[in-house]
Formats: C-alpha cells, structure tokens, sequence
C-alpha cells in the first residue's frame, strides 16, 4: 500500500500556535467593551503582541524576527480579524517588514505600515499611517523597483476612514525621499500585490469564521414562536449557506497559503492561487455578509452588536490589493489563455502546461 | 481549534501528479482517435462498455479493491485523481461509475468472502455493471420509507416493489435493491431494511424506461414482481440496510462528479472566449475560481477520509457548493450566447445538454434541501 505522504500532504499551521493564538484573541474579545463607529489602533494590545515576538512573526531571526512562515502568518492574521483586533499585522510585518529585508533595510520595530505611491508620490488609502512612525513605500520608477522607509513627519498625511471605520489616510511623499530608495528585484515588486491580497484573504477568512459562531450561536438561542430560530429550516438554510461559503473561501486561501509556504512565493502558480482565493473570498463575502444579518435580525444593525465588527472589514478588505473585478479579469485572462485543453491544467497546478504539439 | 468546517488543505504528491499525466495522455490520445466524443454529465448520459473494459485493462477501474479480489489495490485518492481526469474530458463512464464508486466499496466493506470474489473481479475489469435500487415512486429524499418488500422463503428472499430511477438498469447486469425485510416500526424507522444483490436478468424483473426531459433513456424504473434473491445474495447484516447505505455518503458526496459535471462545457466556452466565438467576460474568471476552490476542497475532504477521519459535513458542504456550482456554469454560458448570430455547434451541443441536465445536479444523491439540513445539523442547529 502507498504511503499517505506520498499522495498528499495535508498543511496546517502548528497546532499550539493556533491553540496559542485562538485563546489570546478570544480573551481580548471578551474583555473588549462595546463596538465603536470609528476603530483606532489599540496599543495596548500592539504592545502585548510586540512582547511575545508576534508583531515580527514573519521577521528572520537575524533581524530580530520570529522567523514564521506563511502558515503562521495566515494563522495569525485570520484569528486576529476573527476577534476584530485593531492592529497593523499585515501591514506592519507580513508586508512592511518583509519589504524592508527584501531591501536590506534596517527594522528598528516602530510600527510600520506600507503601501505604494502613483508616479506623482501619493498613496491612497493607506492603512493605519496616521499611527505609524515610518512608512515603507514601495514605489515603480521607470523600469526599477525601490523600496524606502520614510519617517512619517516628512509625509503628508491626510486622515480618512475606510469603510471598516479603521484609519485609511492619504500620504504625499516627497518625490526626493521616493528616488532615493533602494533597487530590489523585479519579483519583489510583483509579489507585493500578491502577498498583499493573500493576506487580506487570510484576513477575510478568519472573520467569516467568527461570523460562522456568532450567526451558530443566535440561531440556537433567539427563542419566536417559542423554539428558537434555528430550527426553521428557512433559517437553518441561511446559516448553512453562511458556513458553507466560508469553507470555501478557507479551502481557496489555505491552498494559497500553503503554496507560498512551501515555495516562498516561487511557485509559478501563485498569481492563480492567489487570485482564486480573492475571486472565492470576496464572492462569499457578499452571501457570508447578506444572510449573517439577515439571521441576526434588527440587533445585528446595531453598533452594540459584533456584528458589524466582522461584516464591514471584510467588505473593506475584498476591495484592497485589487478590486474583486480586477481579479476576475485577471482569470478571465489566464482561463482564455489556458483554452480548452489546458484549462483543467491551470486549475490543478495554476499554471497551463505547454501545448501539445498538433 | 474546530472552527473551519474544512478539513485542511493538502498538497498533491508525486504519485497523483505522475497517475494524472499518465491518465491526460492517454484520454487525449482516446479523443484523438475518435474513440469517444466529449460530452456533459457523462456519469449519468455516457454508457460504453468498450471504454470501459479499456480502463479495466489500463488498471484505472477496483483502484481501491485489494489484488486478491481482482482489483488494483490502490488508494482513494489515486482513484479520486482519475476520476477527476475522466470527467473533465467528458468521457463515457457510465458504464462503470455505480460499480466503482458504490457497489464495489460496500461489497468490501460488507460482502461475504464469496460475494466479494463472485463481483469484484468482474467489476475491476469493467465486465459487471451495477446499477443502484434506493428510491421509489413514494421514497425520495425519505428513503427510510421505502415499501419494497423482502419476504423469506425457503433458501432465501421474494422482494416485490418498484423502484425509480436506476441508472442504466436496461444495460446493467445487477443491482442492489434497498428493501424491508421486517415490517415498519414507527419509533425506528431506519430498522428492518436490508439489501440484496439482484439479478436484473431474473425472472420477476420488468426494467421500463423513464425518458428525462431531454428525450434521452438512461434512468429506469425497476419493476420487482417476487424475484427470487438466495440468501447467500443478501448484503451484509440483514436489517442493517440503512446504515450500510448512509456509511459510504461522505465518499458518494464529496468526489468530483459533484463539481466538474459541465467541465467540458467551461473549457470550451474558454477557448470560444478566446477565439472571439463568446465575449470576453469576467464571469469566466469567477466560474474557473469556483471551481479550483471547489476541486481543492473535495481533495481535502478525500485526503480526510483515506486517512479515515470523519468529514460528513463537509461533503455535504462540497456537494451543497459543488452541484450549484456546475449548474451556474450552464446557465453562465446560456447568457453569453446570442441565438442568430453564429453556429457553433460544439459549444451548442454542450451547452444544451448541460442545461437539460442541470436540474438533476442538485437533486440526484441528496438534494440540496436535505443538504442544507445536514450542514445545519453538523453546526448543531438540528
């Protein structure tokens, strides 16, 4: 008999990391006092992350890092949004500080945040920059990729909210400051929009779990017509919509997730990987979001409720790192280009195997 | 941590992969050579001995029957791989489909030394067809009602009732026939059914047609008028039949003919977007992602129960997702389409096929109703 390693290996991040991190963020979830309308970084809980090495999961060790990998990153992330937490993981270490060693750059572990200035030096919607003390920007010049860690008192920051209520600023940077950056390599340049959405998709997941418990919970506990809700099959069949079309997002970003792992982002298959979990994602979210308030009634529209904690980031992250058309287009493209022999071919491995010869 | 419905993801190893571009080659080649001409639904609509003993003798039928029984003696995973390379060309495997993925692993699981060597053999080969006798004209999604009746003689059973649509019962040789063989108990409803083996060339048998809608014949209804069914042709544990019949659902619910039914017609509505022939349009795009999420959560959920964990939900989850899914994409194409505009006649042969068989996707073993009540279940709703 073939060993089961030999014909699949399933991927999963450390058990006790997960265990780890599940019982941290459910506690700062319990202990969180009500929802607000505007959501500002809690450096309370920055610093606790800080201190169990968290906020530089992703970092190497050589530079002060804990030197995790994708899995544990995406870990870290989805369990994070699960519990709404406000800080800058992604930002900060999964793409800021991965840059700024991509570049050679020093990390001095103030809190970064990043993002991608137009040819003119602005940069919108720019995630937690007000609370940033530098800002790596990753900037196209011409045909070179540079990359540079600007102080956040020679920007110009003009203070935003997305839709989510977090800090979503606009930042002007001084051409000069932009110029002066370091040249890195073209695949760097390229897997930023990738690792960026990837994360974002990590992101969406987590939340759309806790969107599963919470909407679980209050279908088993509102009591009308004297059962509770959950045992109407018209609301049995909501939920089991909600929790169905998160597995799939999960099922989509994990195998992203673990083709970056296992390749560090070498995998040719990546940009499909990357784009079937953002395509899957952000199409759930659109029925995971609907039926979850549908289920949770009147109160779940109301700033009290968790809810919308959940529901309006992931409808905020499914538009960052490209717009869910963007990444239709972009599959539309390879599926095209893929044609009828090869399409099946793309699916499995992301890439289309060479034509046969006619 | 259970909070992810999914079991995790896996990575496909170097033998799947190697299996895959053996089995790619090699259908290429069948189509090539005229041998089969791609289709939609071909596990339901596409019935071809000749193909069939061919794969039999290639070694990609009993993949998972041991050798001493005539099989391979392989894995469900390499048989989930080829499965998945069969469908999405659109090959006729029909004739093989209920043996290799029902009869064959209950007749392991359940079938006594002699049975097991009397049918897997011929099974391996793609020599014994099978065909399915669960629902009745009274009994769909309530299958525990079914009114078949197994009465005991001596030296074995007379089962009397009609059952409904028997895939292929008008070419199969066999089927297995879900009947009551002790009267109904209100209280337990799922006591007192067992299974037999039937003969479908049996005196007793009447097999007539049922013609689907789209004036096809492969669905049948199963006329059983006392058949005489010896006791050494009872399955497993008589009065067990219920259990028997729900143990291989995670299996049945979670492979890919859950997902990749109207494969066929999105890769050629890909090259026709290509060509010019359709307008590029991102639902394309949405569809193919759909359905590379889906394929990777049905090889989870594989890899899962090879290595015997438990993942009913979540194939009830890919079957809820996946039926739906291969059912947008006929109704996706159906949009693109302008009537008057060209003829293209491989995409239109498809593509109507597709949507006269799509009603089927979201009914056929397990509806999406019962479905949504078994996800809700497992979330502790019911």
């Amino acid at each position: 008999m073939t060993d089961l390693r030999d014909l699949a290996v399933p991927t999963r991040p450390d058990p006790d990391l997960v265990g780890m991190l599940t019982e941290l963020f459910d506690d700062y979830r319990s202990a969180r006092v009500a929802p607000t309308e505007v959501v500002d970084l809690d450096g309370d809980l920055w610093r606790r992350l800080d201190g169990l090495g968290l906020t530089r999961l992703t970092g190497s060790e050589a530079a002060g890092g804990s030197g995790g990998g994708w899995l544990e990153a995406a870990a870290l992330l989805g369990i994070a949004a699960g519990a709404a937490a406000p800080v800058p993981l992604a930002e900060h270490d999964v793409l800021g500080g991965w840059l700024l060693e991509a570049a050679g750059l020093a990390n001095d572990g103030g809190l970064r945040t990043v993002c991608r200035p137009d040819p003119s030096g602005v940069a919108l919607n720019v995630t937690w920059a007000r609370d940033a003390s530098s800002i790596v920007a990753l900037w196209e010049d011409r045909d070179d990729w540079r990359v540079v860690d600007v102080p956040v008192d020679r920007v110009g920051i003009e203070e935003r909210r997305n839709l989510a209520g977090e800090p979503s600023d606009t930042v002007e940077f001084d051409l000069g400051d932009l110029e002066a950056g370091v040249v890195v390599a073209h695949e760097i340049g390229e897997q930023f929009h990738l690792r960026g959405a990837l994360a974002r998709c990590a992101q969406v997941v987590g939340a759309m779990e806790r969107i599963v418990e919470v909407t679980v919970d209050h279908a088993r506990e509102r009591t009308q017509f004297g059962r509770p809700i959950g045992r109407f099959q018209a609301v049995q069949n909501l939920v089991a919509d909600v929790a169905a079309e998160t597995a799939l997002a999960r099922a989509a970003t994990d195998t992203a997730v673990a083709r970056a792992a296992a390749s560090d982002w070498r995998d040719p298959g990546m940009l499909f990987a990357v784009a079937v979990a953002k395509s899957c994602a952000g199409h759930s979210a659109s029925v995971v979001v609907r039926n979850a308030h549908q289920v949770l009634g009147a109160i779940g529209t109301t700033l009290e409720h968790e809810l919308h904690t959940l529901t309006k980031p992931i409808l905020a992250r499914r538009s960052e790192y490209g717009s869910l058309h963007e990444w239709d287009e972009t599959l539309t493209a390879l599926a095209a280009s893929a044609g009828h022999d090869r399409l099946w071919s793309l699916v499995t491995t992301g890439r289309a195997a060479p034509r046969r010869p006619h | 941590m259970t909070r992810s419905m999914v079991p995790s993801v896996a990575t496909e190893g170097p033998v799947l992969t190697e299996l895959r571009l053996e089995v790619r080659a090699f259908l290429a080649e069948q189509i090539a050579a005229g041998a089969f001409v791609p289709h939609v639904d071909t596990w339901l609509t596409r019935w071809d001995r000749d193909f069939t003993r061919e794969l039999g003798r290639r070694g990609w039928l009993g993949m998972v029957i041991p050798t001493e029984y005539g099989g391979q003696g392989r894995t469900y995973l390499e048989r989930f791989v080829v499965t998945e390379e069969l469908l999405v060309v659109g090959a006729p495997v029909a004739a093989h489909w209920v043996a290799e993925r029902q009869i064959g692993p209950s007749l392991l699981r359940y079938g006594t030394e002699e049975q097991k060597h009397a049918f897997l053999p011929g099974i391996s080969r793609g020599e014994l067809t099978f065909g399915i006798g669960m629902s009745e004209p009274d009994s769909g999604s309530d299958l525990a009602s079914v009114r078949t009746r197994a009465e005991q003689v001596e030296g074995g059973w007379r089962l009397t009732g009609t059952k409904v649509w028997t895939s292929g019962a008008h070419e199969a040789d066999a089927f297995f026939a879900l009947a009551r063989s002790a009267p109904p108990d209100a209280a337990h409803r799922h006591d007192g059914l067992s299974q037999f083996i039937v003969d479908l060339r049996a005196p007793g048998v009447t097999i007539r047609p049922i013609i689907s809608m789209a004036g096809d014949h492969h669905f049948n209804e199963v006329h059983l008028d006392g058949v005489f069914v010896p006791d050494d042709r009872v399955l497993g544990e008589l009065g067990s039949g219920w259990s028997q019949v729900t143990s291989e659902l995670g299996f049945e619910r979670s492979g890919p003919e859950r997902v990749l039914s109207t494969f066929p017609l999105l890769a050629t509505a890909a090259q026709a977007m290509d060509d010019g022939r359709l307008p590029t349009d991102v639902g394309l795009g949405r569809h193919v992602a759909r359905v590379a999420g889906l394929h990777q959560m049905s090889f989870a959920v594989s890899t899962a129960l090879e290595a015997h964990e438990n993942a009913d939900t979540a194939a009830a989850v890919v079957k809820l997702l996946g039926t739906t899914e291969e059912g947008e994409i006929a109704d996706y194409v159906d949009t693109l389409t302008a009537s008057g505009w060209a003829l293209d006649e491989e995409l239109d042969t498809l593509l109507h096929a597709a949507i006269l068989q799509r009603p089927g996707f979201t009914l056929r073993g397990g509806t999406n109703e019962i479905l949504r009540g078994v996800i809700a279940r497992g979330l502790g709703m019911r």
